[in-house]
């Protein structure tokens, strides 16, 4: 019985002016009679099930209401063409009939399964509501009890999705959500979706949801999406599965990095003395010129000769950092080599003029 | 650097920047304290050195960041309790292991990086008061900051060394 009133609820989205139900059983034979001129198909549309006599079809729009006419031709039904879509095709329409007995549920049941098998929604709503109201007595069905975790599952889950997509939600169970909406897991619901402000969250299917467990799975999902992070971070670490291997990884890169800190640091901390002067040039002002760490940019600061740092020394840098400006920034374009010429052009004026303390020093450095 | 990471909208004031700069100065600092001091070559003196220039450099690299992260907080506290009290380090290592233990995970043995976690804590400054958590989110910032750190080196050595 299910099927064929699917096959009406879908014939009657052909035609969405007439909804009284006045009229149906006259549409129903119509339409039966304007279906059963289409070929049957392979087994899998519903011109395949009305493969039945047209008698017992007959009988099955008559009596809506008892449960043997309503029985009768599931056990009639031709198998041959519909062996394989059978079980498939039947729980989108088993869940029209299994479903809780509120009305509420019902129709939005109703929408979800027109939804699920890809027809208009609106038009349906009041047929499906009205027969499913009828049939839901009907249990005698064997794969009623494969497909009805299934189809309740499903067709729950989309009310509540819609509820959510309303609510305000937290944040542990919108994460959950996006999880859900993208993989095909069955999607089992905590706790009554209707109308209730407590935290929607989503367990897998076969997973505990008190509230321990909950907590510690939205703790490991934020470990994993950090893990994840770091395997991209570190070069190398995405072929890697399993956790001790990624950390170890990880870990060797700290190191590494570490590593390479501590012998930077070394050399610098032994080519440093030569190149005093060069530095406290190099600050004259601390504009953006540092950015990429391409210190040709820092030559054009040089042009101001103030340079705003503290030191007892401060005076003499002026005076020679103001008069060495003076030769080589002509002509020079801008490199690092400026520094060899400036250290050059101070070498030169210091051997000219030898008279500042600073040069001293300066001598005494080099 | 990101210039979503820097604190002004001034877009040259990145954490590369912020860090070249404080660096910069502190060799600076350094080598006048070298050129008042005796040019000591003993590898006592040498030693010394290069532990002043990677002191600097750390402590340089937790400026640029701020309090934000907690590492560079560590570093810095690190830097300004320095040697202050031996004991009391080692204390709040300990009730800082315990605090882990209170809010973060309980049963930390049986998941499968607790080894390495315990060298990861050693390893990023820090680390011993974080759960896995927070662990791993500090240790990609570090991880971040190290190479901008490399990086600034290696270019100053270059520039330093020509």
């Amino acid at each position: 019985m299910e099927p064929n009133l699917g096959t009406i609820a879908r014939s009657i989205s052909i035609r969405p002016n007439r909804e009284e139900t006045g009229l149906e059983s006259l549409q129903f034979r119509e339409e039966i009679h304007r279906l059963m001129i289409v070929p049957p198909e392979n087994g899998s549309s519903f011109t395949a099930l009305l493969e039945l006599p047209e008698t017992q079809a007959m009988e099955l729009l008559h009596s809506p209401h008892s449960d043997k006419g309503v029985t009768v031709p599931l056990s009639g039904v031709p198998l041959h063409g519909i062996n394989d879509d059978h079980k498939s095709y039947l729980p989108s329409f088993n869940g029209n009939l299994t479903f809780p007995s509120n009305k509420v549920l019902i129709e939005r049941a109703a929408k979800f399964s027109v939804f699920a098998s890809g027809e208009h929604s609106p038009e349906t709503s009041s047929v499906p509501s009205d027969s499913s109201a009828n049939l839901e007595k009907v249990k005698s069905e064997p794969a009623d009890t494969d497909s009805n975790p299934n189809s309740s599952q499903l067709l729950v889950s989309d009310p509540t999705v819609n509820i959510k997509n309303q609510r305000s939600e937290k944040r542990k169970e919108r994460e959950k959500k996006g999880k859900g909406c993208t993989k095909k897991t069955k999607i089992e619901i905590s706790q009554d979706a209707e109308k209730l402000p407590y935290v929607h969250v989503r367990a897998r299917r076969g997973q505990a949801t008190d509230s321990h467990s909950l907590a510690e799975r939205a703790r490991r999902e934020k470990i994993n999406a950090r893990m994840k992070l770091l395997q991209e971070l570190v070069p190398g670490c995405s072929k890697i599965s399993g956790t001790a291997l990624v950390l170890d990884e990880i870990i060797n890169h700290v190191q590494s990095l570490q590593r390479q800190v501590e012998l930077l640091s070394m050399r610098l901390a032994s080519v440093n003395p030569r190149i005093d002067f060069n530095l406290d040039s190099l600050f004259a002002p601390e504009s953006g010129s540092l950015v990429d760490s391409n210190f040709s940019s820092m030559v054009s600061p040089l042009l101001w000769p103030e340079i705003p740092f503290n030191g007892n020394r401060q005076q003499h840098q002026q005076q020679w950092n103001f008069d060495a400006l003076h030769r080589p920034l002509w002509g020079r374009e801008e490199d690092s080599h400026t520094f060899i010429t400036m250290e050059n052009s101070l070498l030169s004026y210091d051997s000219a003029n030898s008279a500042s303390l600073h040069s001293n020093q300066l001598k005494m450095e080099l | 650097m990101n210039p979503r990471r820097s604190i002004s909208s001034n877009p040259a004031s990145t954490v590369k920047s912020r860090f070249t700069n404080g660096f910069l100065q502190a060799l600076l600092r350094i080598n006048r304290q070298r050129i008042t001091s005796t040019t000591a070559y003993t590898p006592r003196e040498i030693f010394r050195g290069y532990l002043r220039v990677k002191i600097a450099a750390d402590v340089s690299m937790a400026s640029a960041i701020g309090s934000r992260r907690a590492w560079s907080r560590a570093i810095l506290r690190k830097v300004r309790s320095h040697g202050r009290d031996g004991a009391q380090v080692r204390r709040m290592s300990f009730l800082a292991m315990r605090k882990r233990n209170l809010y973060g995970n309980i049963k930390c043995v049986e998941d499968a990086g607790f080894h390495q976690a315990n060298v990861l804590r050693k390893l990023v400054p820090g680390g011993e008061a974080m759960d896995m958590c927070c662990l791993l989110g500090e240790t990609a910032h570090y991880i971040k900051c190290l190479k901008t750190q490399v990086k600034v080196m290696g270019r100053i050595a270059e520039v330093f060394s020509t």
